[in-house]
């Protein structure tokens, strides 16, 4: 079948746009990863001369201790960040849909978090952990609260938790508030006809409804606190004692700063494999539960 | 449609241009007008000051090369991602540390021994730098600049109006630092949130207890640092008794800060924190002592290293215009420039005006009674730094033999490839190891 010339115009011009796209994403997203990739068989230090070495980063990356730890405090972290997220961002977001007054200004209130730069929010918390809460806790005779939790290697990671929270549960919710636009009132009509009310409500019409979103959510936040970086680095710098040290912080200290540009490669394209397993898996788990009116 | 396609062939130009224009982006070393162009990046952004005025003084007296001095912030990892990108600059500014026995491992230094300028140089700056290397090299790859001391700052007017003396043994400074307890006055204030800092106090020992090659017989076999470093970090943990309670939750600057504030008597750090101390008390008296690491006075030394030394690439093709650069870097007029500004130890053999803060210290430089950081031999991947603020905070009671025992299978394990190729370089030259080896 021969295509119109107005139908080939047309394609030319979607490839058109296209083709830049692709270039771009090829040169600064599929280069540089292929690149990591070869030197990740490369004692590299991230300049000069290097030996090829074979597998030996990837044999020495499960027998180092500190990726270990790493790996453990990144998961513990995700882990309890993407819960309280959700968590909160669900509570706030069905607050901040329902009928009450100005909850455009509180939306707005809500979301200045994720405007604010990582750093520059760190810097503040952390002048709070050190100086404002221990003063807090001793005044009000709190034992656990009276030391700086940033110094206490069992605590830091979750000064690091309530951080990156903070910041994260504004996009969430937004997410959220959009998923529960999309609710029809007809289907609350019908259950109220039921005599289905409050957390029965909720848990048999809303939610369901709103499962993709959860779903967008659950990947969209895991992924993102598998990443941190900004907070470990204005918070903690990776300690106490290499307690909260990321992956992320780890690749980029070890890598760039430390001598260990192909060792840590190796590192990167262990994590990207663990990332894209992670996400894929939570699509697959959550898509099956999506409903459909 | 001839609209949607001229738009979007103008897109895909626009675009392309952008990728040219990012992927050639390399320094050409001749300007417009035809001026060589000199690059400097160095690595002390808290001196941007000093070589602002000396970059435009170059520039106002040169007519045939233009000087840039780039002084940016984390500027090792950014000469490190410039190196990745192979986008180098003509001379770079470091500190003779492992980074430079790194980059000179990596051939990528020029060997410099005939710039004239070298004479001028205090031989034992020029030693330090040839215990830099791995590997026993021909030639002379940097010219040091700068020195810093560490060692123990204190507050000179606490310290007059309670009449307390400088201690010159161990002994005496734990003696010193319970009269300060007894005053109700901290001794000491440690910003240990930063590891880099636990390696002030562990360096300054160091000079005092340990060989001052141990790192070199580790590597050709012939130390342990379990051995070595046992009394250095017996000491270390000592000072935190006289140290506010939970140091581990205070960064540099708060300690710099608490220090400027007279809330302790004294800071054991290193002189290049004497810029961020007056700038919270600029009205200060500061000064300075030696370390007293032994209970032997002849065995105390001052921990003094290359802060700054010049390097130049190996690439570089202009090396004329560079001497001229060095040249005017290492002008009296020009060093005092950066002296006055940072508070500092010239280099270079002549009558400089140092800095009050140094005072207690002079007699060492002097007399060439100065060892190096011994810090500068670890590899920054290995990060002994957090691995002494561990140890600090490990309060079980086998602490110490956990610490020793880590830091000698770690040194293993990140050294791996260097320890070999050292190994392999005195398995080849055995005669080296009796007598240079050991330096």
């Amino acid at each position: 079948m021969k295509l119109s010339r107005g139908a080939q115009d047309r394609k030319r011009t979607f490839l058109l746009i296209t083709i830049p796209v692709v270039i771009l994403f090829f040169l600064f997203n599929t280069l540089p990863l292929i690149q990591g990739f070869i030197y990740s068989f490369t004692n590299f230090k991230g300049y000069g001369s290097y030996d090829w070495v074979g597998l030996r980063n990837y044999r020495d990356l499960f027998t180092d201790a500190r990726v270990g730890k790493s790996y453990l405090f990144t998961f513990k972290y995700a882990l309890a960040g993407t819960v309280i997220t959700n968590v909160i961002s669900l509570i706030l977001a069905l607050g901040l849909n329902s009928k009450i007054k100005g909850k455009s200004v509180l939306r707005g209130i809500y979301f200045i978090p994720n405007v604010l730069g990582g750093l520059v929010v760190g810097y503040i918390f952390s002048f709070i952990f050190t100086y404002i809460l221990p003063a807090v806790g001793q005044n009000l005779g709190i034992e656990w609260l009276s030391s700086s939790m940033l110094s206490s290697t069992g605590k830091a990671w979750m000064a690091i938790v309530v951080v990156g929270c903070w910041q994260a549960i504004a996009m969430n919710t937004i997410i959220y508030i959009s998923g529960l636009q999309t609710v029809p009132e007809d289907v609350y009509e019908a259950g109220s006809i039921d005599g289905v009310y409050g957390w029965k409500k909720f848990w048999s019409l809303t939610f369901p409804l709103i499962v993709p979103f959860f779903s967008i959510n659950m990947v969209l936040s895991m992924k993102n606190f598998l990443m941190v970086f900004d907070q470990v680095m204005a918070l903690t710098k990776g300690g106490p004692s290499q307690s909260t040290e990321s992956i992320s912080y780890l690749i980029y200290n070890n890598g760039m700063s430390g001598g260990q540009f192909g060792f840590q490669s190796a590192n990167a394209v262990l994590f990207f494999v663990v990332i894209v397993a992670i996400s894929v898996f939570q699509l697959i788990v959550t898509g099956k539960k999506e409903e459909q009116l | 449609m001839k609209k949607h396609m001229k738009a979007a062939a103008g897109f895909l130009s626009v675009s392309l241009a952008a990728i040219a224009a990012l992927t050639t982006g390399c320094s050409s070393d001749k300007n417009a007008d035809g001026k060589t162009r000199v690059e400097i990046v160095h690595y002390k952004p808290e001196a941007v000051k000093a070589f602002e005025a000396l970059e435009e003084k170059f520039n106002a007296t040169h007519d045939d090369i233009e000087l840039v001095i780039d002084s940016p912030n984390d500027a090792m990892t950014i000469l490190k991602t410039r190196f990745i990108r192979e986008d180098y600059p003509d001379i770079i500014g470091i500190g003779g540390d492992i980074n430079y026995s790194n980059f000179l491992d990596a051939d990528m230094l020029m060997d410099i021994s005939d710039y004239e300028g070298l004479s001028e140089i205090k031989e034992s700056y020029l030693r330090t730098d040839k215990e830099l290397e791995f590997i026993p090299m021909d030639g002379v790859f940097a010219v040091p600049y700068m020195a810093n001391a560490a060692g123990v700052l204190y507050n000179k007017d606490i310290f007059q109006e309670h009449g307390w003396r400088i201690p010159t043994t161990l002994d005496e400074f734990y003696q010193l630092c319970e009269e300060i307890q007894a005053e109700g006055i901290l001794p000491l204030y440690f910003g240990f949130k930063d590891t880099w800092t636990t390696l002030a106090p562990w360096n300054a020992i160091c000079v005092d207890l340990a060989p001052s090659d141990i790192c070199s017989r580790v590597n050709n076999g012939t130390a342990t640092f379990a051995e070595a470093y046992r009394p250095v970090a017996e000491v270390t943990r000592s000072l935190l008794q006289y140290a506010q309670p939970d140091p581990f939750a205070y960064s540099y600057n708060d300690a710099c800060t608490a220090f400027a504030r007279g809330q302790s008597a004294m800071y054991v750090i290193g002189s290049y924190a004497v810029p961020q101390i007056k700038s919270v008390n600029p009205d200060m008296n500061i000064d300075s002592f030696v370390f007293p690491g032994s209970n032997d006075p002849e065995e105390n030394i001052l921990n003094s290293g290359n802060d700054l030394q010049w390097s130049v690439m190996a690439g570089c093709e202009n090396k004329e215009a560079v001497y001229e650069v060095l040249d005017f870097l290492y002008e009296d007029e020009n060093i005092q420039t950066y002296l006055d500004d940072q508070s500092a130890v010239p280099c270079k053999k002549g009558d400089f005006e140092l800095p009050p803060m140094l005072d207690g210290m002079k007699s060492y430089i002097e007399n060439d009674k100065m060892a190096d950081y011994q810090d500068h031999h670890y590899p920054a991947e290995m990060a002994v730094d957090a691995m002494i603020q561990t140890y600090l905070m490990d309060e079980s009671e086998d602490a110490l033999e956990t610490f020793l025992a880590k830091f000698d299978t770690d040194w293993a394990r990140y050294n791996r490839d260097l320890i070999a190729k050292v190994q392999k370089f005195y398995g080849e030259h055995p005669e080296l190891l009796t007598e240079g080896g050991e330096e």
